[in-house]
């Protein structure tokens, strides 16, 4: 690829010693809250992503101030995993810093929005101090590590989790600019230090998501993930990992060389060593082979279907010098959280909090900030994060569990749970309007109150158990996973959104484009006929997504 | 050597006329007398062994003109004169002064102008005598403002306190002065003994013209700058006003009406008939007309509530009040005891905002940077008069206005540096100067030092300062945000910071304007001569030299 077809993306890293580009002096201007556009593209290696307000671009331009600027920041918790001491700290943070807002994201971890540029030093000194950090949280870089939250799915949970930090560490970048810019580290006197053989000056050509999947339950959505690992485990025991392969969500309007695709599982790896070694290799490929002039097409899944996957695999044989296994075989039948007690096999308790859109908020039906803080200030728990938004208190012994209980009824936390229909308990919207800069239409703001109107459709069809699982992206980039919902809806523009069926309820398959650009009476115009062949014509135990696909509706 | 007729309608006149109409009236006949002697003017012999100060005391920069005005003359008579500023006179040369004149103007409630501070406490200090002193006063004014020229006459009576001698009486000139000036300067050079040319022209119209030019204005744009959330509220109102007159740097002059509300409840608590006729400083006006726009009923001054207790024979202990609330806890007899009374009400004060715009970018507009000024009373919120009238402005509404000249308050020459330092509204002149440099092309460097609380929501004219910088139009700006961090840092903290820039741009040349509340100039002031010090000069003298070179203005409120 000669170097006039990089994108201007891949010319901003090889050019911005690693990393730094000139973000301090870029903090130091004190006429704007934004930063240069060559900075813009470097801080999300740094887990931050500038935003404004679009709710308030018009008011402020004839206020004649510049847009609201802000951060969001996202930290790196591989495998969703925070102490007590963290979660309170996180929480402060916010408060101090930020909206206030904890955003529990799709990826395990919690963002935090509203961030000034002003404050983001200070922001990320209290989370160092916490043991806390935004390393690579964005960016063309590996992501946030992901894997089955919940302790309960297997008595070996721990040893699989534990993968997620291997894996973490694994991949982290070399370059020690965030210690020097935004903790006041000095200066490297010798480079070589941060010479990072992975990355090199060109980091990857776009995300790399890896996911760790548990079966029976499909939490993760793993084959949403440029990596797959799908955990083998028999009689308790671990054997290694199904690696799949080329998973990615996201794709453009009106863009038809982009699409999303579902990781295709290539073999099986076992012993630590190879597991590692065969992780690294698939990003080396990726670093040398991926497309770096189209950002669009940069993803893993285009230079798999590219290259195609035999050659892919035999790739990654001879750069790991040994063969994959052949893939093992597994069954997912659900990806959902467990809401509510549970106790694992080593005795402990997990409680899983009903938490819509993973924000959490003092709101009329329940003090979810305010009890969670409450809770963290016993200190008797762990927090999990899940991947569909939701936090999982965890660790708590037999001993504590009245106490955390008592909690949890003092600020009515089980009792909004419960009241949670099997709809909303399923669904999952992203960010959207009005902070992400990518959003044609709202999501997280808008899913709730159509969440209201659906329900009783359900209802009037003896539905209102059916577990549907139901997604809204205010884009195409499908970060909520619209994408592999039975009933997904993905933004068009404001108030109207694509209607996507036909994906299975354990996130197998993707979904089909079934209506385009419906507002709200459209939607629930549509829905209701297929509620009630659904109700009449279903097979037993057959799942919404499944019928809508045996009947061809799309 | 007047016919009873004649006098009977001198009289009558008279009788009719108020203080300061009789005191227009007599600069007017001595301006009749002195240009339809018809004489040629007459030179006489030099007196050389005469000497003169004129020492004026200036704000806007009238009174330096004035006074430069009469040096000329003085001069051209042979005279040996010397002008010199209050701020810059040497207070132990007062008792060796022969002839003293000075010139000076009054500030809103009556005081001096600050350059005039000095002088005018000190000859308020009792303890010293002047008894060679031969000196007169030439007090520049507004008659819109309660206290006219009180500051002059204070200068004046206490002058003759002190054991002068009055060449000439005191002459208080309103905004229209110069004709008022020429005479004065006039009777002084001939107590002199010196030459009479007098260039007031026949035929001048005898009404006394205003000499302000009010302009009907066109709301355009009035948008609040702050954004939500800020505790600030700062209008930026843009005003359409067809021929408009004025140079970056100057104010306009906003007389606020009183709420018809407020007026309606005052008419019917004093039974007067609102369609009464008075007459009000030239002007025939009903009653509702007087206490709608022109009378202050608002808050009213210890010394109207002492006249009211007077007036209707009571002991009243003088309180912060408005007009109604007197009325209210102190009921007049009947409307004509009211009727009597009104009289004695004091116009309403104008307002003065600085001119945020500059002719060379708008023409025909006025643009204003208005903070909505909120305090409270009695645990009450409430609003300036003017500030609140002009927010709740809407496009298309029409406000009068006059312009207030400020030379004291002008950009250089186009090749020279400015270091402008304008926290909250004193943002204002600087947009001007701004707009006015851009537009110009003038090559100079500019700095500008803006605070306020917050960034995200008080940066006020933001977008406007970025496209400026990308422009290069301005070269460096430093912000300070008081209330974004624990500890509160203002427009000062940043000179510091920079001192030493700071100090190469003054020594460079730069001329250094100071424009917002009073306070911040003081501390301001403080830190300049801290920069100076720290640079190993002497900072009063070097600040002295700054000031008497016209590189270092204030304006202030």
């Amino acid at each position: 690829m000669s170097e006039n077809n990089l994108s201007s993306v891949e010319k901003i890293k090889q050019a911005s010693d690693s990393l730094r580009g000139s973000i301090t002096s870029g903090l130091a201007d004190e006429v704007t809250g934004a930063i240069s556009e060559s900075d813009k593209a470097l801080v999300k290696f740094h887990g931050m992503y500038l935003q404004d307000d679009r709710d308030r671009r018009e008011e402020r331009a004839e206020k004649k101030l510049e847009r609201l600027y802000s951060f969001m920041i996202r930290l790196r918790l591989p495998g969703g995993f925070l102490t007590a001491d963290q979660y309170l700290a996180t929480q402060d943070i916010a408060g101090e810093h930020t909206t206030g807002v904890i955003k529990i994201t799709t990826r395990q971890t919690v963002q935090l929005h509203g961030l000034l540029k002003t404050h983001i030093k200070p922001t990320i000194k209290a989370f160092s101090e916490a043991k806390l950090n935004s390393i690579a949280t964005c960016g063309d870089i590996n992501r946030n590590v992901i894997c089955s939250a919940h302790p309960n799915q297997s008595p070996i949970h721990r040893q699989i989790h534990e993968f997620s930090y291997k894996i973490n560490e694994l991949l982290l970048p070399k370059t020690k600019a965030y210690y020097e810019i935004w903790l006041d580290e000095e200066k490297l006197l010798d480079k070589k230090e941060e010479e990072d053989p992975l990355y090199q000056d060109r980091y990857l050509p776009r995300k790399f998501k890896i996911a760790i999947a548990i079966p029976p339950n499909n939490d993760v959505d793993v084959f949403g993930n440029d990596l797959a690992l799908i955990a083998i485990v028999e009689k308790n025991e671990l054997k290694g990992f199904n690696v799949a392969i080329g998973g990615g969500m996201s794709s453009t309007h009106g863009n038809p060389a982009t699409y999303p695709r579902l990781a295709t599982v290539i073999g099986f790896v076992s012993g630590e060593e190879k597991i590692l070694k065969t992780i690294y290799e698939i990003a080396t490929i990726q670093r040398d082979y991926g497309n770096r002039s189209d950002r669009s097409l940069a993803r893993l899944k285009y230079t798999v279907d590219r290259l195609g996957v035999d050659w892919f695999k035999e790739e990654i044989e001879r750069r790991t010098g040994f063969p994959l296994e052949k893939e093992k075989p597994f069954t997912f039948t659900d990806r959902k959280d467990y809401y509510g007690w549970f106790k694992n096999s080593e005795g402990h308790w997990y409680y899983t909090p009903f938490i819509e859109n993973g924000r959490v908020v003092d709101s009329e039906a329940v003090a979810m900030k305010t009890a969670l803080y409450e809770i963290a200030k016993t200190r008797k728990l762990n927090f999990r994060f899940t991947t569909n938004q939701n936090v999982i208190l965890s660790d708590i012994t037999e001993k504590d569990k009245p106490l955390i209980n008592q909690l949890l009824d003092k600020y009515r936390v089980r009792e909004y749970t419960e009241s949670i229909s099997a709809l909303r308990r399923n669904a999952m919207a992203c960010v959207a309007l009005n902070t992400c800069p990518l959003a044609f239409a709202e999501a997280q703001r808008y899913l709730p109150s159509l969440l209201d109107k659906i329900e009783p459709l359900l209802d009037k069809y003896g539905l209102g158990k059916e577990e549907i699982v139901i997604r809204m992206t205010g884009c195409p980039n499908g970060c909520a996973r619209s994408y592999i919902a039975e009933i997904g809806f993905i933004g068009t523009s404001l108030g109207k959104y694509n209607l996507q069926l036909g994906g299975d309820h354990q996130g197998m398959r993707l979904n089909k484009v079934y209506r385009e650009s419906l507002d709200e009476a459209g939607i629930l115009a549509e829905l209701e006929p297929l509620f009630k062949l659904f109700a009449a014509e279903r097979l037993k135990n057959e799942s919404f997504g499944d019928f809508a696909k045996r009947k061809q509706i799309v | 050597m007047i016919t009873p007729e004649k006098n009977r309608q001198i009289q009558e006149l008279v009788a009719s006329l108020g203080r300061e109409e009789l005191i227009w009236m007599k600069g007017f006949l001595e301006g009749v007398l002195a240009g339809s002697s018809g004489e040629p003017a007459l030179a006489k012999a030099p007196q050389s062994s005469t000497k003169i100060t004129i020492a004026y005391g200036t704000e806007s920069g009238n009174s330096k003109k004035v006074a430069s005005a009469f040096a000329n003359r003085a001069k051209q008579e042979g005279i040996q004169t010397k002008v010199v500023s209050l701020d810059q006179y040497r207070l132990t040369d007062l008792p060796k002064e022969e002839y003293f004149l000075t010139v000076i103007s009054t500030q809103g409630e009556g005081e001096p102008p600050a350059s005039a501070k000095k002088f005018y406490d000190h000859i308020h200090q009792n303890g010293f005598k002047l008894p060679r002193l031969k000196y007169g006063v030439l007090a520049l004014g507004d008659t819109s403002y309660p206290m006219f020229c009180k500051a002059g006459e204070d200068v004046d009576n206490q002058l003759q306190y002190l054991g002068g001698e009055r060449l000439v009486d005191i002459q208080r000139c309103d905004v229209d002065y110069e004709t008022d000036a020429e005479t004065w300067f006039t009777s002084v050079l001939q107590k002199l003994g010196g030459a009479t040319t007098v260039s007031l022209p026949l035929g001048r119209p005898v009404k006394k013209t205003t000499g302000k030019k009010i302009y009907q204005g066109t709301i355009l744009t009035n948008i609040n700058l702050n954004d939500r959330g800020s505790s600030k509220q700062t209008h930026h109102i843009e005003i359409a006003a067809e021929g408009v007159q004025y140079q970056a740097g100057d104010s306009i002059g906003i007389i606020p009406h009183n709420s018809e509300l407020l007026v309606q409840a005052i008419i019917e608590r004093t039974g007067i008939d609102p369609q009464q006729s008075f007459v009000h400083r030239d002007e025939t006006c009903t009653a509702y007309e007087l206490l709608h726009k022109k009378l202050n009923i608002a808050y009213l001054p210890e010394r109207i509530i002492t006249k009211y207790a007077a007036h209707t024979e009571r002991e009243i202990e003088p309180f912060r009040s408005g007009l109604l609330e007197l009325l209210i806890k102190h009921p007049v007899k009947d409307a004509a005891q009211f009727e009597s009374f009104i009289q004695q009400l004091e116009p309403i004060t104008p307002r003065l905002y600085s001119i945020a715009s500059s002719l060379e970018k708008f023409d025909g507009e006025v643009h204003l940077t208005v903070g909505r000024d909120k305090f409270s009373v009695a645990d009450e919120v409430q609003y300036g008069l003017c500030s609140d009238l002009l927010c709740a402005l809407k496009r298309g509404d029409t406000i009068d206005f006059y312009v207030h000249h400020n030379d004291q308050f002008r950009l250089p020459q186009s090749d020279r540096d400015v270091i402008m330092i304008g926290p909250g509204t004193g943002i204002a002149p600087f947009r001007a100067f701004l707009a006015e440099r851009e537009s110009t092309g003038a090559s100079g460097r500019n700095w500008l030092f803006f605070g306020d609380q917050h960034f995200t929501t008080d940066f006020l004219y933001q977008t406007e300062i970025q496209q400026w910088l990308d422009d290069g139009v301005l070269n460096k700006i430093d912000l300070a945000f008081s209330r974004d961090q624990s500890d509160k840092i203002y427009v000062q903290d940043k000179m510091k910071k920079c001192g030493k820039e700071f100090y190469e741009w003054i020594k460079n040349g730069a001329t250094l304007y100071v424009c917002g509340a009073k306070r911040m100039s003081e501390d301001v002031e403080k830190t300049i001569t801290d920069i100076i010090r720290e640079s190993g000069e002497d900072a009063d003298t070097f600040l002295d030299n700054l000031k008497g070179s016209g590189r270092y203005l204030k304006d202030v409120y």
